[in-house]
């Protein structure tokens, strides 16, 4: 019971925009899908929806065969990026819109439009004009007349992208507590890697139509499959580095321009890999601190064997709150690390200062490597 | 120094052609005189021929309005291989010389025409040289425009907009009426002033359809040639006023949408 895709392929003007995609939700559950502008995510979602006609390939859910019906017989709800919200009506219109079309009673179309709406807290808005309401406002009502229609399958195209920080924030909770308390089968597009995290049970990640990688969101961020997914999850730390030994099927050492680190996480010995550590899974330490200590670790390593020394504080990039960006140097390896922006406050992390830092086994990452594989350094976003 | 030179001659070409397009109006306000202009306009004859012209417009208006939106519909939403050529084709009338559009029309419904004989023949009737000859001229002129702004205006609806309609379980017709229609109601509208315009003022083909029967150009023409100059006057600047009130109207419609 579930919305399966089966080698769903589009071609528009010759051109490959799905590449046979696969992939199998269970119902109630929510998948996002991330992509870099023009990878095909909105086009999955519209081929989903039957808005565009997918060539090659089919589409079902629970079973039943949606590949040959028109969208209005899809069962499928789509939220648009720009809301898409008819200028000509209030919201309550915008809201009946679909319920008309359907030629509901007036009886079920009060009693729904009261539920969702109230549940949606616009119920103060229905006579509002699109032009008349914030965006975050407008994409309530937009989710609203989407959700009137019990629709199984819940279609979101980028639909925080165009809020302010504090609506985002707001809105997201809002469409996962929908989502979890009417069970719809939910796909999200994104191309923000925090709302994938929060949003989805599972993350799909697409790059120019294909499928590269799909999982949990733990293991799309813990362990990504390929350079562009570490690239795309925001890793930020990618350096090209070798396996130079194997303790036993759990353990190796990984050597990299920055230092060496045991990984739980590896190809074979002797690889060549892409080491990949997050931000968020380093930290500075005092240099009293064991490696050991550290939380996911495997094994007990040797005091101090997953520490990196010698880096030095090159600037703090402002998060927002109470977090930092830290960039750090060691003779130009770059490496960035979240840290509390209290400690910078306080003086007790100055630019040029050096620091050490630990990461637990399981948290290096360690990826097969092509030799001819460019080095990327890590980036800031 | 290149700069001041360059605004000098701009400003006198845009004279000479403010001299150059005023002439004919200044010509046609010194030859008008009141008291000739109304005594004119207000015979029987030209009564009946300023009438035949609005109602045939107006016929034409209403046809061309409905069939021009849904070609340009069709030309929006229904782009193919063929659409190209098909949309050229019925732009045709648009650069096509009245008298040969209005040729063609006899050769196709004139009593011996390819469509008007089988016509006569079977219900005995005949179009060409009577109202609905002009009806017919002056559509195939103006639906051509009608068409191009129904196929702009459905063009400004954003597509998410009509993506959104059809998720929400609307089909194609329900679509069209309920956010194509509305939303396009201000350029649609400017598009039926427009073609009733170029409809009222439509004198190639109507001519050739027209036999006896006379609209306000024929018989400006008429009267032109035959040295009536008042009944040519009052007619003409009937249509320059009815003219200016239509751009007026299409640039007020275009400032509010």
């Amino acid at each position: 019971m579930s919305l399966e895709l089966n080698e769903v392929s589009l071609e528009i003007d010759r051109e490959l925009i799905l590449d046979r995609v696969s992939l199998k939700l269970p119902a109630g559950q929510s998948l996002v899908v991330l992509g870099n502008s023009g990878a095909g995510k909105s086009k999955l979602l519209e081929v989903i929806a039957g808005l565009i006609r997918n060539q090659y390939g089919r589409i079902a859910f629970r079973n039943r065969e949606l590949t040959p019906l028109p969208p209005q017989e899809r069962g499928v709800g789509f939220v648009f990026q720009d809301y898409a919200l008819f200028p000509h009506m209030n919201a309550g219109e915008n809201i009946l819109f679909g319920l008309n079309a359907r030629k509901a009673s007036s009886a079920e179309k009060s009693k729904w439009l009261k539920a969702v709406t109230e549940e949606l807290r616009i119920d103060h808005l229905l006579e509002r004009f699109p032009a008349e309401l914030s965006g975050g406002q407008q994409q309530r009502v937009a989710l609203a007349r989407s959700m009137v229609l019990r629709p199984e399958v819940l279609l979101l195209d980028e639909p925080l992208s165009a809020l302010d920080a504090a609506s985002r924030e707001r809105l997201a909770l809002l469409i996962k507590r929908i989502q979890k308390k009417y069970k719809v089968t939910m796909i999200y597009v994104t191309h923000d890697h925090n709302e994938a995290r929060f949003m989805g049970d599972q993350v799909l990640v697409l790059e120019a139509g294909k499928v590269v990688q799909i999982g949990s969101p733990e293991v799309i961020f813990a362990r990504p499959g390929s350079r562009f997914v570490a690239h795309f999850t925001a890793t930020r730390n990618i350096f090209p580095g070798r396996i130079v030994d194997q303790y036993d099927d759990r353990r190796a050492l990984v050597e990299f321009p920055g230092g060496r680190l045991i990984s739980a996480s590896f190809p074979e010995a002797g690889a060549e890999v892409w080491v990949c550590l997050r931000p968020e899974h380093l930290a500075l330490v005092s240099s009293e601190t064991a490696a050991g200590e550290l939380t996911g670790n495997v094994g007990k390593e040797p005091a101090g064997a997953n520490q990196l020394n010698g880096y030095r504080i090159n600037q703090f990039i402002p998060q927002g709150g109470v977090t930092v960006l830290v960039e750090l140097e060691k003779e130009g390896a770059r490496l960035m690390v979240f840290s509390s922006s209290r400690k910078v406050e306080q003086k007790e992390l100055v630019v040029g200062s050096e620091v050490k830092l630990a990461v637990a086994a399981s948290h290096v990452h360690c990826l097969p490597r092509q030799p001819d594989d460019i080095y990327c350094q890590p980036y800031i976003s | 120094m290149k700069i001041y030179s360059f605004s000098a001659l701009v400003t006198a070409l845009v004279m000479i052609a403010g001299l150059f397009f005023s002439s004919p109006f200044v010509a046609l306000l010194k030859s008008f005189t009141i008291a000739d202009g109304f005594s004119a306009l207000l015979n029987r004859q030209v009564m009946m021929v300023v009438i035949t012209s609005l109602v045939t417009a107006l016929l034409a208006t209403g046809l061309a309005a409905v069939v021009g939106t849904i070609l340009g519909y069709y030309f929006t939403f229904h782009k193919n291989a063929g659409s190209r050529w098909l949309k050229t084709f019925f732009s045709l009338p648009l650069v096509l010389p009245p008298s040969a559009a209005g040729y063609m029309l006899l050769l196709a419904f004139g009593r011996y025409g390819l469509i008007g004989a089988p016509l006569y023949q079977t219900f005995s009737v005949q179009i060409m040289f009577t109202v609905s000859a002009l009806v017919l001229a002056q559509f195939f002129v103006v639906t051509p425009l009608m068409m191009q702004a129904a196929s702009s205006a459905f063009q400004q609806v954003p597509d998410s907009l009509v993506k959104a309609s059809h998720s929400l379980g609307a089909g194609e017709f329900t679509t069209f009426i309920k956010v194509l229609l509305p939303l396009s109601k201000p350029v649609l509208l400017a598009g039926a002033i427009t073609a009733f315009a170029r409809a009222i003022g439509e004198f190639g083909a109507t001519m050739m359809v027209a036999g006896r029967l006379k609209t306000i150009p024929i018989m400006i023409y008429v009267k032109a040639m035959g040295g009536d100059a008042g009944v040519a006057d009052g007619l003409s600047l009937l249509l320059v006023l009815l003219s200016f009130t239509v751009l007026m109207l299409v640039n007020v419609i275009g400032e509010r949408h």
